[in-house]
This record gives structure tokens, C-alpha cells and sequence, in this order.
């Protein structure tokens, strides 16, 4: 064969629904036309970044500095990570440093050399479901195996679950809050739980990392704060991307924060800088770096997404569908009123020209995914369809 | 532990460059470091065309929208067939925007075709001298590395790659204009590889050559670089805007694979899905628009030869063995004695800093990059010539 086995094994684990549920999409919006079809398929918001955030990239260039587009330390520019180190001192309440900042190629490029540095063959990472399909690539890709475990209904963790999934072989905890599919954010007393059970595992002699993929980390809703992980466990990551609070998902960057309080990490570093070197990402592109350091504290408008939450939530429950209220991300995860959400998903598709994701792209089946990163516009177009579509399942 | 066991083994192996960089530093510090001749790095002071900056600014000053966006993961069309056009016109091969994925640099493209190729314990052959992050590239993957030596003057020696052929053998790596020697290859030496690959393709045994194109446009004395495509059917290439326009800070290249591969789909549909699940994603945006305007541009390719001819003549003048680069902005002189870390480190009492050859699997020789401004060669003369090497003094 002309390409490797694991790559197409890994293709075919998604490909067959995807594929079908993508062609189809194309077939529908040939048939009715792009404005009488309304997407919530991709997590690739239409918003622009933040002006001031345009402005000072033209001003960079109209304004060259000498060796502006050259290789730095594969971790990136020393005067970024310590501006950036200093909005997670402020903002954590820890002594981070520059050397606690590592400039990455978004949360996947950041995750990738990450887990490359930790993994050994057959090490195990724990992820809750329904996850992000990609973190089961990601391990895979360095010879490590995800153990998913259940979320409860309400998509908070299952601590006893995840107690009974650790092995000796446990590595890490990779959690992703705001989360990818469902829009929960996991409270303080899941925080809690799961730190109390991995410092457990600690006072026995294992040592499992704690990995939070931030890349929604300033998308919450009604001024809800996330809890202090850093605070509240020791041996803490956290991936972050600007793809989504910035608006710049095409320019690939993003950054690694460790944690001042994890004893080994210059060796990490190290490892980092060899990984970043060898995976091929080498550093985070140049000019965009200094755009991150400079606007950790801007986001673009997240009112405008709590308002579009909230228009397509509130016909969600006029359809009478089951739906976790999203307390941050941009996606909803509604229970299918079918129990194949295939056969809904498609129905969806076919008789309302609404597409969304099936809930078994994120490993748990029964459930869709919405993802409404999508012009006001197009949500308004679609709430009849939601309700209507609903109210042919509501039992009496 | 924090970190894995196959990056510690990677971080105590390249121990000794450490070392060497951390005596470079001490250096520097104690003789500052205008007194310091560092020929060590590959990364170019030069300033990308002025012409690109100023496509630069018009494309983020034009108000566009939609430009800092996820796009498809092997790029935007447009940019992918304005490139596959270039490639089209070069070769006269029937190139479109599917035979091109866009990556970080060639680092990023190398990942993405060997983890799309190679099953475990595949192997892929790498002529030495070599750039000694192939090794890494290789492993990541699950491949095994076979190193095959080239010839005096570091040219293919076909009969040497014949008897390293395995029934494992998946590719073989070349990288013509070469890094660390400077050497381009033949039309004719290229003709006999692919000769060799197409004896084996006939038996049923398909092996790919890749070809590491970072330094295509720095070419000297009017050398014209053979085209790999139009030789060999099997053929990928990587290449990157790091040299020929000074962004090696951007992460901008891309993957060309040959329209004459048979069933090409599957493979390009498998770069596409390792260039995301690799983490790259996709290529990044704004550095795609630019780029491909310029593919037929590239930096003042004249100063390099200035610089190499310069490099070359003081090198002869001071007694040592080396074969003159015919491109890139490397040169790989023999040690006078057979230790070539011993030698480097002499040459650091001359307050000349070199790479051993041993870095690139090729004990006796060491690396001397040249890609720095004139008056560090010029003023290095003294210094080389002071070795005493003509002197019979070692």
C-alpha cells in the first residue's frame, strides 16, 4: 500500500461518516444554494480579529525591525514569553517566569510536543467523553493510548470513573474547559475531586500531569470564572491557542504554560525545545508571537456569542429537546431525539437543511453537536427548523 | 520522570553540541563577540526581497476579510495553484493545486511525507554527510535510518546505495543543494538513481525518492539544478522559504508530489490528514498569500558566491583539503587530523567557530556555514591562516 498503515487506519476511524455526511452536505447546498443552508458543522468562527489587533501587525510591517522574520530559540522570543509570563502571574496568582512559557503552533502543535516529550510507548492518557476526536491522533501519534472515560449526564467529570481507569501505565489527565462539544465548564467541585484523587496517586509515587487544552479559555458566559488550575494542582499544563479568542485560527499560534511549581520543568524544556525542533514546527511563526504577547488581555466580543447561545438554546427547549444549558466554547451538545443520532443527523440535513456533526465524532453517540460560531443571521434562519424538527418527537 | 525516555536518550546524544555551543557563548562573553568568527549557524542575515515586504503590508493593510481563517489543511487553492503553475512551467509535467500541500517549512513537510509513507521498521536511506535531523524526522515515524556514504567529493555513489537496498527500503532522502557540503548533484548521477529505483519498481518494489529542496534557487557558476520530477516517477519534493526569502522565522514551504506517481489520492489525501493530526494544521495563512507571488524570486543569490569564493580561496590559501560548494552557503573542508572535535576545538583557540563533521555522520571533516556578512570571512583569514597548516606545523 502507498501509505503507511497506522495513517490509514486513522483515516478510516472517521472517514466512513464523515466523508458521507460531507458530500451529502455539498449535495444539499448545490440542490437549495449556500443561504438556504444553514452550517453549524465547523468550529471556524466568521469573526474577524480585534481591530487594534490589525492595526499593530501593519504597523509592525510598515515599521520592519532588522531580522524580524528570522529563526529564534525554538521556544520562541525570550521578551514575548516573559510578557506573556507576566499576564499568567497576574492572572494566576504564580511566579511564572519566561522560561515557564513555551511558543507554540496553536494547542495542536502545542499538544503534539508536549506529549511527544512525555509519552513512552504505552503510557496512558486519560480524556473524559465526549472529547475532541483529534486527542486521540495526538497520543497515538507518540505511541501513547487514550483511555476515555464517561462524563456524568451533566457533563461534569465522573471522578470514580477516572479513579478506575488509572494505571500504572497513567501519564496524564488531558481536560478541555471550556469543553469541545459539549460548552461545559467544569466546576470547582469536579476541579476539586479530580485534584483530590491525583494527589492520592502522588503521595503513592505516581506522578500523573494534569494537561488543560485552554484554546476556549476566555469564552464563558454570565461571568462565570474557571477554576485556578495551576492553584490547585501542582503538576499542571496548560495548552493555549488564539485561534478562537483572538480570530486567528489560520496563523497557528498559541503557547505552552507549565507550571512554576513542577520541579523538573527546565528538563522539560529541554525535551520541548527537541521536539519542537524534530516534529518539524521548529518554532511559532515569527510576526505572530509578538501579536500574541501583546494581547493576552483582549478577546474578541464574547456578549455576541452568549447572544447567539442563547437564541438557539432557547429553541432547543421550545423544540423539546434535552440540552445542557453551554456555559462557555461556541458548541452545544443536545441530546438526539433518535437514538441512532445518524439517522436524526441526516433527517436534520434532508427535511430542515440544517448540518451538524454526529455525536460519535466526539465518541459518544445519542447526542449532536452544534457548533454556532456562525453569523446571528443563520441562527435566526434556523430556529424554525430546530423547533419544528423537535416537536415531531415530543411524546404525550 | 518528566520527560520521555526516547527524548532523554535524544538530549544526552547531542550532548557534545551543547557543549560546544556553551563554549562558543564563553567566548564570545570573554573576547566579545565581534572577535568571534561563528560559522556555526545555518540562519541567514539577509532581509527578505524588498518587494515582499512591500506585498506584505498591502496584504494586511487591505481589508480583506476572512484572512487570518482556518482554510482547507493543505492550503488555499489559489496559492496551491498559482505554485503548482510554477512547477508546471519549470517541468512541463501537468501540475495542479493537487499535487500540492503547503506546510511549516521543509521540517514540516519532511514529518508529513514520512509519516504518511513509513510503517514501522521501514526503512529510508540518507546519504552522508548529512543533515542529522533526518535521523529524528526518520524515527518519529517509526522508520529505520540506513546511512550510505557518497563519494570523495560527495556525489552519489549508486553502486554503495544498490547494496543498502532492502526489501524495507520505502525512500531515499536526497538533498541537492546539499547541507553540510555544498555539493549539487548531476543530471547524469540523478539518471543512475533512478535507474536503480526503477529496476526494483519493476520487480514490484516501489521506493520514493524525496528530495529536500530548501536550497533550490542558491546555485552557483550558472548551475542549473536537475529537475527530479521529469527523472523519476516516484518522486516528492519538500522545500521551504526559510533561504531563497529569508523567512525561516515564518514557517512557509510546501510538498510537491510528482502528477506521474500512480494512485497518487490515497497519498495526498494521507499528507493532508498527517499535516493535521501532526499538529500543523495547516500552513500559516498570512505567509501562503505572500509566498506564492514569489516563487520565482528569491534573495541576491550573487552575495552568496561573492561570500563563497571569498570562504574558498582563504581555505585553500591556508592549506586545507575542501571540495568548492556549488550551492547552498555550506562548505566541508577535511580535517587536518583525523579528530575532527580535537580540530574544531583548535579552531576555537583561533577564536574560529566550526561544527565537527561528526555532527553530520562524517567523522574527519567539519562544516563552516557562510551565510554572514562579508567582513567576518574577510577578517578570518588571519585566523585560519595562522593554523600554520602550510607550514607543515601539524
Amino acid at each position: 500500500m502507498i501509505v503507511s498503515g497506522q495513517i490509514q487506519k486513522l483515516i478510516a476511524d472517521q472517514e466512513g461518516w464523515t466523508r458521507r455526511m460531507f458530500e451529502e452536505g455539498i449535495k444539499i447546498k448545490k440542490l437549495y444554494g449556500e443561504d438556504n443552508v444553514y452550517d453549524f458543522s465547523l468550529g471556524n468562527p466568521d469573526t474577524e480579529p480585534p481591530r487594534e489587533l490589525q492595526k499593530m501587525i501593519a504597523e509592525m510591517l510598515l515599521n520592519p525591525v532588522k531580522g524580524m522574520h528570522r529563526y529564534m530559540t525554538n521556544s520562541g522570543y525570550e521578551d514575548v514569553r516573559a510578557e506573556i509570563a507576566g499576564y499568567l502571574e497576574e492572572t494566576h496568582g504564580l511566579p511564572f517566569t519566561a522560561s515557564h512559557v513555551f511558543m507554540t503552533n496553536g494547542s495542536a502543535g502545542g499538544l503534539n510536543i508536549l506529549l511527544k516529550s512525555m509519552l513512552n510507548r504505552g503510557d496512558e492518557v486519560i480524556v473524559p467523553t465526549p472529547f475532541f476526536w483529534e486527542f486521540k491522533n495526538y497520543v497515538v501519534n507518540h505511541g501513547g493510548k487514550l483511555k476515555t472515560v464517561r462524563s456524568m449526564d451533566d457533563f461534569q467529570l465522573d471522578v470514580d470513573r477516572m479513579a478506575a481507569a488509572i494505571t500504572p501505565r497513567t501519564r496524564a489527565v488531558l481536560l478541555n474547559s471550556p469543553n469541545n462539544p459539549t460548552g461545559a465548564v467544569y466546576s470547582q467541585k469536579s476541579i476539586s475531586d479530580l485534584v483530590a484523587l491525583l494527589n492520592a496517586r502522588r503521595s503513592r509515587g505516581q506522578d500523573i500531569y494534569l494537561i488543560a487544552d485552554d484554546a476556549y479559555r476566555k469564552l464563558v458566559y454570565d461571568g462565570i470564572t474557571l477554576p485556578n488550575l495551576f492553584k490547585a494542582y501542582d503538576l499542571t499544563f496548560s495548552i493555549n491557542s488564539h485561534s478562537k479568542d483572538l480570530a486567528l485560527p489560520g496563523e497557528r499560534i498559541g503557547y505552552i504554560a507549565i507550571s512554576p511549581r513542577i520541579a523538573e520543568a527546565d528538563l522539560l524544556v529541554s525535551g520541548l525545545m527537541i521536539t519542537q525542533r524534530t516534529l518539524g514546527f521548529v518554532n511559532a511563526p515569527a510576526l505572530f508571537q509578538r501579536v500574541a504577547a501583546r494581547f493576552q488581555r483582549t478577546s474578541v466580543d464574547i456578549g455576541e456569542y452568549q447572544r447567539k447561545r442563547d437564541v438557539l438554546y432557547n429553541a432547543l427547549m421550545e423544540g423539546g429537546f434535552e440540552c445542557v444549558k453551554p456555559e462557555g466554547a461556541f458548541y452545544m451538545f443536545p441530546r438526539s431525539p433518535i437514538a441512532d443520532e445518524l439517522v436524526f443527523v441526516r433527517m436534520l440535513q434532508q427535511d430542515e437543511r440544517i448540518m451538524v456533526v454526529p455525536g460519535r465524532g466526539f465518541g459518544k453517540k445519542g447526542h449532536f453537536r452544534i457548533a454556532y460560531c456562525v453569523p446571528m443571521e443563520t441562527i435566526q434562519k434556523s430556529v424554525e427548523g430546530f423547533i419544528r424538527i423537535g416537536k415531531r418527537f415530543i411524546k404525550r | 520522570m518528566g520527560i520521555s525516555k526516547a527524548i532523554s536518550k535524544s538530549m544526552r546524544d547531542s550532548s557534545w553540541i551543547r557543549a560546544m555551543f556553551e563554549e562558543g557563548e564563553k567566548m564570545k562573553k570573554i573576547h566579545g563577540p565581534e572577535n568571534i568568527l561563528d560559522f556555526t549557524l545555518g540562519n541567514p542575515v539577509m532581509e527578505p526581497p524588498a518587494r515582499l515586504k512591500e506585498e506584505l503590508v498591502r496584504l494586511v493593510t487591505s481589508d480583506d476579510p476572512g484572512m487570518h481563517r482556518y482554510m482547507t489543511n493543505s492550503g488555499y487553492e489559489d496559492v496551491r495553484a498559482e505554485i503548482a503553475e510554477f512547477h508546471s512551467q519549470r517541468t512541463g509535467l501537468p501540475f495542479t493545486r493537487d499535487h500540492i500541500v503547503m506546510t511549516v517549512g521543509s521540517a514540516g513537510g519532511m514529518n508529513v511525507v514520512l509519516k504518511s509513507l513509513l510503517d514501522p521498521g521501514n526503512e529510508v536511506i540518507v546519504l552522508t554527510p548529512f543533515f542529522v535531523e533526518f535521523k529524528f524526522y526518520i524515527e518519529n515515524h517509526g522508520g529505520v535510518m540506513k546511512l550510505v556514504p557518497t563519494t570523495e567529493d560527495f556525489h552519489l555513489d549508486v553502486g554503495k546505495i544498490e547494496a543498502a537496498i532492502t526489501r524495507k527500503t520505502k525512500a531515499i532522502i536526497i538533498n541537492s543543494p546539499n547541507n553540510p557540503t555544498g555539493a549539487v548533484y548531476s543530471d547524469k548521477e540523478l539518471l543512475d538513481l533512478a535507474d536503480l529505483l526503477r529496476r526494483r519498481r519493476e520487480k514490484g518494489h516501489r521506493i520514493f525518492l524525496l528530495s529536500d529542496e530548501a536550497y533550490r534557487k542558491i546555485l552557483y557558476d550558472g548551475v542549473v539544478l536537475p529537475d527530479v520530477f521529469s527523472i523519476y516517477e516516484d518522486t516528492i519534493s519538500v522545500t521551504s522559504h526559510s533561504k531563497d526569502l529569508a523567512l525561516p522565522g515564518e514557517r512557509i514551504g510546501y510538498i510537491t508530489a510528482s502528477p506521474r506517481i500512480t494512485n497518487l489520492k490515497p497519498l495526498m489525501d494521507a499528507m493532508i490528514f498527517s499535516n493535521r493530526i501532526l499538529g500543523f494544521i495547516n500552513a500559516p495563512a498570512l505567509m501562503q498569500r505572500l509566498v506564492s507571488r514569489f516563487q520565482k524570486n528569491s534573495v541576491d543569490i550573487l552575495d552568496y558566491q561573492k561570500k563563497r569564493d571569498a570562504l574558498y580561496n582563504i581555505l585553500v590559501e591556508a592549506g586545507l583539503s575542501v571540495v568548492k560548494p556549488m550551492g547552498a552557503f555550506y562548505i566541508f573542508p577535511r580535517s587536518p587530523i583525523p579528530d575532527d572535535i580535537a580540530f574544531v576545538r583548535e579552531l576555537q583557540k583561533h577564536r574560529i567557530l566550526a561544527v565537527p563533521g561528526v555532527g553530520f555522520g562524517t567523522p574527519g571533516h567539519f562544516r563552516l556555514a557562510y551565510c554572514i556578512p562579508m567582513d567576518v570571512i574577510e577578517r578570518s583569514r588571519k585566523h585560519f591562516l595562522e593554523l600554520g597548516l602550510r607550514n607543515g606545523k601539524k
